[in-house]
């Protein structure tokens, strides 16, 4: 099993250094920073404008391979990942943005996930019932709502119910008030920062799991497995609950994986909307300074992701499914 | 219970003799979809929409470009059907515009990626081995790359792909990441069809590969691809709503149903009819789609329970 | 009337269950469903009673009810099924108990084993798990240990080896066979006192289905419950029941012991059906009795006999109202102890079919077609195929998500023999012997195999440019085991027929031509050429195969399973149609059959393999009627013989265990590790049959060639089975 994982982390390696070369290749022909340097008052030169993108590593004069050389020589050598071009170090603020997205994210990844396969299964229970049609339009529903436009539907909301009870309840924007005293009072801030983007990612984001969980039950539900267990005694519902569930999750466990670059996705059109400084948020404001290495750097965070995604869909799907478990 | 001969079937073959059954595929899957309302209005709502978009414009004397001074950010009003912006510009023809962008970036990109994944997809499957690891490998790099960060840096870079219209950028950046998913279902289903019996028997009798191909795998998945066609559109209007929602994707001064929902955020209690329009026409847009998708689905599937009713009604108009 | 109401009956009348009393009653048991096409009539009023440890076995074909029969007794058809009648255990009405109360009885007093083991086990839970959840649902209290003893108990009694370690072993890691006797130790676990067997063997091979019926046979003198056997097969019920039900269209058309349903069918269906069957054991050279025609749609109201469209006596008055069963006279009255059901067929004609009534006259059976080459010797005919040491090794992997190669498959290793015109050479063995392998490298056809493939003279190893492969192509054509999935569903009759032709250039009135001459040929209608395959039944579109194979007069047809697919009725028409094409067209067959009675019925030669290499070889008679290789004595003796006499008195041999994994092969003699008679020998003698390996060769000149040292062997005893 180790020797598995460590073969697949290898092959994603591999993958993870191609998509960030090619996205800094990417970055590197299609950013120009020193365009935005011309708007500066007092204007720069050229020539100051490019001997100080060249302290930074930034050099406009090389070309694009030599830029790239540079670059990853820095990151195997020292580590580092670059300087944006008003001279701040790439690795300072990674980590602090990494940490923003990450809480932002594992609250509604985990809620998502329950939430969904748990409405799954209970609409499969109700196949065809009124409940069943609720939950599974409302999920179709969610299908057709661009993510940033349904976040920004639940900030309405969040606003009209601030502005109903006359009082702020929920903060729409935003990570933490600044200066608010520790302890309880942060803590109660922080819940009311977190509700709304929270909220908002987990409603729009079951659908996926909700549909696929139902869709496996249901072809599950007539298993030759679970009319044997039916056969021994068990009534229908203990033979679906014990039987069928299990084996259902096998593929929602399988799908893991692929959902989670559309988290990724979710959470950065949700740091945009709620303005939470994350690695999403960061990302749009460094491509719009024209800033080349954060917007690798943020680049090679989604594809490392994706990858802890897609081996923890294995680790899972070998969990629940002793046929793929190997000695 | 499986070999319980279907009456229906017997009918059916009477109907056989007079030649029309050759044709008959392709006319059972149309008469299937128009039998199912949903998706029959999905289909209408969507062709109105079309429409709108091409000659919407008669609909108003004002065009998107014009700013009419004396109504700056007035709601609808019989001089302007929808209200303008507080620019002054006529909604109703920023609308028309915005359609036509959202449906022609939705219908190039969807039909493309079509295209791609099944030519890729095919490809891998027929040619398996090395061949299908490398353009698997090449497959899933792409699906790791996150694509929106890709799709900020292009349409937002000072470089060279400036040049482009914002509108054709977005389409290119989009196609490059539409086409995985499919392409991936492409090769399985392939490759299950090159094992079936009837491909193999093809094979046997030595027809050229080629003709298999074209004979026996295209037209099995067909299905799949109208099917992902449909989606394909609705999934490039979505991310151009979303990405030029929050400022990435399409940026002024070309017009989309994004760009309009986007602007109109920051004004949503004072100027409502600008968010709530394009909204509206947005979801239409996605809405008639997804319910064509869900007519054509059923059509399609072999197993669907709308092939009883099929029969059935056939049968009883042999009957008379 | 009244005073021969015996003593059980007047209990039962009163609701009452009497020891000595049927343990399960069923009575008018009626199921219909609610279909597309309208309510279907499943089951049509069933009656039978079963009594304590005895057997009835219930034969028919697919749709004929009896699936849906024991599903309904069971209390497991979807809720949407209307079931109305009467089921009593033990005079306890069991129909119209909610899921809940049904409970109760499932499992704990009727257990069943169902059709396909490998996908009637839950693949994510040990068997261990999956049999005590068994003891567990009617033992509450049972502690943890007593209920792993059981389970290992229950496993030792199916013959699982090591019992202890297979509790914790996942279903993936057991064969189909092994799978089938955890289900079997599942149902079996709390003693039920009705088993129901669903076609328990239908998906294995026939050495695994004997040892499986063995098994069954082991559970029901461990439990001493009453057994239901539901199958097609009149050979695996006939030496096991006591009594028969044969169903047609939802209902019993005839019911009887065991004896009256195999010696004195009094009904136009069942002497078809027995007709039907090709023995294994009889060299008798005659067609087999087709029956023509397809089942009624139950969706509609059936208004006279149900088999009035297919039988050949039927008159006016078989179409007038559907016939009940009618009591056979000249046999003991209903009621008498020991006997449940009493002879009784469903037809206004039964009385007039005597004893001795022929099935192939009745049903037209063809004559025996004679071919040209009959006359001819073996020897002066031209060789259409030759195969010259042919090897297929793939490299074995393990492992689902990582793939390493733990050692090679000889899925066929060294294979040589050949057909020569108009005869037909059948390779047979059980699942994974490498006949299926063998079939895929003749068709394949190319250079780079290993060894030579020689099709009407032309070596594959010269087969190199596109000419002299087509040619090759329009000699030898193939006929695939699914009919269905052979056939392109978007194309019609005709643009399958066609696709070969045009394929060699033919010209469009030849082929239109071609194509009505192949209709005729096949015995479908020529005007049907516009339908599409789901418009025609099995047997019909495994005769659209067979015309698209003879499409470009090919001389030789390789046939893999052609009818095992098919219903045993439609089977004789197909296997009929083989035997006419063969002679009449003077062509070759290959053909890879895991059902011994067809291809005995249908070969001129057969080739018995295992484990990729051929262990005897030979005239089908010299082989079937003298089998000299310890493997073929066991699979011959593995296959049941449709006469009840016969099967329970004969000897047979029930191999141990499963096919070996390759992995395990000696390196001496394949089979030594599940042969009878190496299991029988001295140490000393077995040195020789697991260092060395015997060669494939004759005794004496014309009779088979086999691969054994010691022919003439003891067998062990411990593999020999007889029922007394």
């Amino acid at each position: 099993m180790l020797k598995y994982l460590m073969k697949r982390s290898g092959i994603y390696l591999i993958m993870i250094f191609l998509t960030t070369s090619a996205g800094y290749f990417l970055a590197v022909s299609s950013l120009k920073p020193a365009v935005l340097e011309q708007e500066k008052i007092p204007r720069p030169t050229p020539e100051q404008v490019a001997a100080s993108f060249r302290g930074l590593g930034l050099d406009p004069d090389l070309n694009p391979w030599e830029r790239y050389i540079q670059w990853l020589g820095g990151i195997v050598t020292r580590w580092d990942w670059g300087r944006s071009p008003n001279g701040a170090f790439v690795n300072a603020e990674f980590a602090d943005r990494v940490l923003v997205s990450t809480r932002l994210f594992i609250a509604s990844i985990i809620l998502t996930l329950v939430i969904g396969v748990a409405l799954g299964v209970y609409s499969a229970a109700r196949q065809y019932k009124f409940q069943d049609r609720v939950i599974t339009s409302y999920s179709y529903l969610v299908h057709i709502l661009p993510a940033p436009i349904a976040y920004f539907l639940v900030q309405l909301g969040a606003i009209g119910i601030n502005e109903a009870v006359g009082e702020r309840i929920f903060f729409v924007t935003g990570i933490s008030t600044p200066g608010i005293d520790p302890g309880w009072p942060a803590f109660v801030d922080m819940v009311a920062h977190y509700a709304v983007p929270t909220f908002a990612m987990t409603i729009f984001g079951w659908a996926g799991y909700q549909i696929a969980q139902r869709q496996y039950l249901l072809d599950n539900v007539n298993a030759d497995f679970v009319r044997t267990a039916r056969a021994k005694g068990l009534t229908r519902n203990q033979a679906i609950r014990k039987h069928a569930l299990r084996v259902s999750f096998i593929p929602v466990a399988q799908s893991i994986a692929f959902t989670i670059p559309a988290i990724f996705t979710g959470g950065f059109f949700a740091e945009a909307i709620f303005a939470w400084p994350g690695i999403g948020l960061w990302s749009i404001q460094a491509i719009s300074l024209q800033d080349v290495n954060v917007a690798t750097a943020t680049l090679a965070y989604g594809s490392v992701i994706f990858a802890i995604g897609a081996i923890l869909a294995d680790f899972a799907t070998t969990l629940v499914d002793p046929r793929v478990r190997v000695q | 219970m499986t070999n319980i001969i279907d009456p229906i079937a017997e009918i059916d073959e009477a109907r056989v003799a007079d030649q029309d059954v050759v044709i008959g595929k392709s006319r059972i899957i149309f008469r299937r979809f128009m039998r199912n309302r949903t998706a029959v209005a999905g289909l209408f709502i969507f062709l109105a929409l079309f429409l709108f978009s091409i000659f919407g414009g008669f609909l108003t004397s004002w065009d998107k470009d014009t700013i009419d001074p004396l109504n700056i950010g007035m709601p609808p009003s019989p001089d302007h059907l929808l209200g303008t912006t507080q620019a002054g510009i006529d909604l109703l023809a920023l609308i028309v515009d915005g359609t036509r962008t959202s449906i022609l970036i939705g219908l190039i990109v969807g039909g493309l990626s079509v295209l791609i994944s099944a030519v890729y997809g095919c490809t891998m499957a027929f040619f398996g081995g090395k061949v299908d690891a490398t353009m698997l490998f090449i497959l899933e790099a792409l699906i790791m790359m996150p694509a929106i960060l890709v799709v900020a840096v292009a349409t937002s870079g000072g470089g060279g792909l400036k040049d482009l219209p914002s509108w054709l950028l977005l389409v290119v950046v989009l196609l490059f990441f539409s086409w995985m998913g499919t392409a991936r279902l492409v090769r399985s289903l392939s490759m299950s069809l090159m094992q079936r019996d009837y491909v193999k028997a093809a094979k046997y009798m030595g027809v050229p590969s080629r003709r298999i191909v074209w004979r026996h795998l295209v037209p099995n998945i067909g299905s799949l691809l109208v099917l992902d066609f449909t989606r394909g559109i609705t999934g490039a209007i979505l991310a151009e709503v979303a990405f030029s929602f929050i400022g990435i994707g399409i940026k002024v001064p070309d017009v989309s149903l994004g760009v309009l929902i986007g602007q109109a955020t920051g004004q949503v209690s004072s100027f409502p009819w600008m968010f709530w329009v394009p909204l509206t026409v947005m979801f239409l847009l996605t809405g008639s789609l997804a319910m064509m998708n869900d007519g054509l689905r059923d059509a399609f599937d072999p197993s669907s329970s709308s092939i009883g009713r099929a029969k059935t009604k056939t049968a009883k108009k042999v009957n008379k | 009337m009244s005073t021969n109401i015996t003593p059980a009956e007047r209990l039962r009348d009163a609701g009452l269950y009497a020891p000595g009393d049927a343990v399960l009653s069923v009575r008018d048991l009626n199921v219909r469903f609610n279909s597309e096409n309208g309510v279907v009539h499943a089951v049509r009023g069933v009656d039978f009673d079963l009594m304590p440890g005895k057997t009835l076995g219930i034969v028919g074909e697919s749709g004929s009810g009896k699936s849906v029969t024991s599903m309904a007794i069971m209390g497991l058809l979807p809720e949407t099924a209307d079931i109305t009648g009467s089921v009593r255990f033990k005079g306890k009405e069991l129909l119209g108990l909610s899921d809940k109360a049904m409970c109760k009885h499932r499992g704990n007093d009727i257990a069943m084993v169902f059709q396909d083991p490998l996908s009637s086990l839950t693949p994510v839970y040990t068997v261990g798990t999956q049999i005590i959840e068994a003891l567990t649902v009617h033992n509450p209290t049972m502690s943890k240990q007593a209920k792993e003893a059981r389970a290992v108990d229950l496993l030792r009694m199916v013959g699982i080896p090591s019992p202890k370690d297979r509790l914790k072993a996942f279903p993936h890691e057991f064969s189909g066979g092994m799978r089938q006797r955890v289900m079997i130790a599942i149902a079996i676990a709390n003693d039920p006192r009705v088993l129901i067997a669903d076609e328990p063997t239908t998906a294995l091979d026939v050495t695994i289905q004997a040892q499986v019926l063995e098994v069954l046979h082991t559970a029901q003198e461990e439990t001493g419950a009453a057994v239901v056997m539901i199958t097609h097969d009149l050979g695996v019920v006939a030496g096991m029941a006591d009594d028969i039900m044969v169903m047609y269209a939802g209902k019993p058309v005839e019911t009887g012991t065991v004896e009256d349903i195999y010696y004195n069918p009094r009904m136009p269906y069942t002497l078809g059906l027995l007709g039907a069957v090709p023995r294994v054991d009889t060299a008798t050279k005659q067609s087999l009795v087709p029956i023509e025609g397809t089942p009624p749609n139950l969706a509609l109201p059936v208004t006279g006999c149900s088999f009035a469209a297919r039988c050949p006596l039927v008159s006016d008055a078989c179409l007038h109202g559907e016939p009940e069963l009618f009591p056979v006279p000249g046999v003991a009255v209903p009621g008498v102890e020991g006997q449940a059901l009493g002879h009784k067929a469903a037809c206004i004609k039964a009385n007039e079919l005597s004893n001795d009534a022929d099935a192939h006259r009745i049903f037209h059976a063809p004559p025996k077609p004679v071919s040209k080459f009959d006359g001819v010797a073996r020897v002066e005919r031209d060789k259409v195929l030759e195969l010259k040491d042919v090897r297929k090794h793939f490299p074995l992997l393990k492992g689902a998500l990582i793939k390493r190669r733990i050692g090679t498959v000889k899925a066929v290793d060294g294979l040589s023999f050949d057909i020569r015109e108009g005869e037909c050479v059948s390779i047979v063995g059980e699942s994974g012997c490498g006949k299926t392998t063998t079939l895929l490298e003749i068709m394949e056809f190319h250079p780079d195999q290993v060894g030579e493939v020689i099709i009407g003279g032309v070596s594959n190893k010269v087969a190199t440019d596109h000419k002299t492969k087509m040619a090759m192509r329009k000699e030898m054509q193939m006929v695939f085991q699914d009919p269905t999935g052979a056939l392109d569903p978007r194309f019609t009759v005709y643009e399958v027929l066609a696709e070969p032709l045009e394929n060699l250039g033919m010209p469009k009135a030849a082929i239109k031509k071609r194509i009505m001459e192949l209709m005729k040929l096949v015995g479908l209608q020529p005007d049907h050429v516009n339908r599409f395959p789901n418009q025609f039944s099995g047997g019909q579109r495994q005769r659209i195969g067979i015309a698209r194979a003879l499409a470009v007069n090919p001389k030789l047809v390789v046939l893999d399973e052609p009818v095992s697919a098919l219903d045993v009725s439609v089977q004789a028409g197909v296997i009929n149609l083989l035997d006419k094409l063969r002679a009449e067209l003077g062509l070759s067959y290959l053909m890879v059959a895991h059902d011994l009675s067809v291809v005995r019925h249908i070969s001129d030669r057969v080739a018995v393999m295992y484990l990729g290499k051929i262990v005897e070889t030979g005239d089908v008679d010299d082989v079937f009627d003298n089998p000299r290789h310890p493997y073929t004595r066991a699979l011959l003796s593995a296959i049941p013989v449709p006469d009840p006499n016969l099967e329970r008195t004969r000897e047979r041999i029930i191999l141990q265990g499963d096919l070996p994994s390759p992995l395990d092969a000696p390196k001496g003699c394949n089979f030594a590790t599940r042969c009878p008679v190496f299991a029988a020998l001295p140490a000393a003698k077995q040195e020789k049959c697991l260092t060395l390996e015997p060669p494939l060769a004759s005794e004496k000149e014309g009779a088979q060639d086999f691969a054994c040292f010691f022919p003439d062997g003891e067998l062990d005893a411990d593999m020999l089975v007889v029922h007394a």
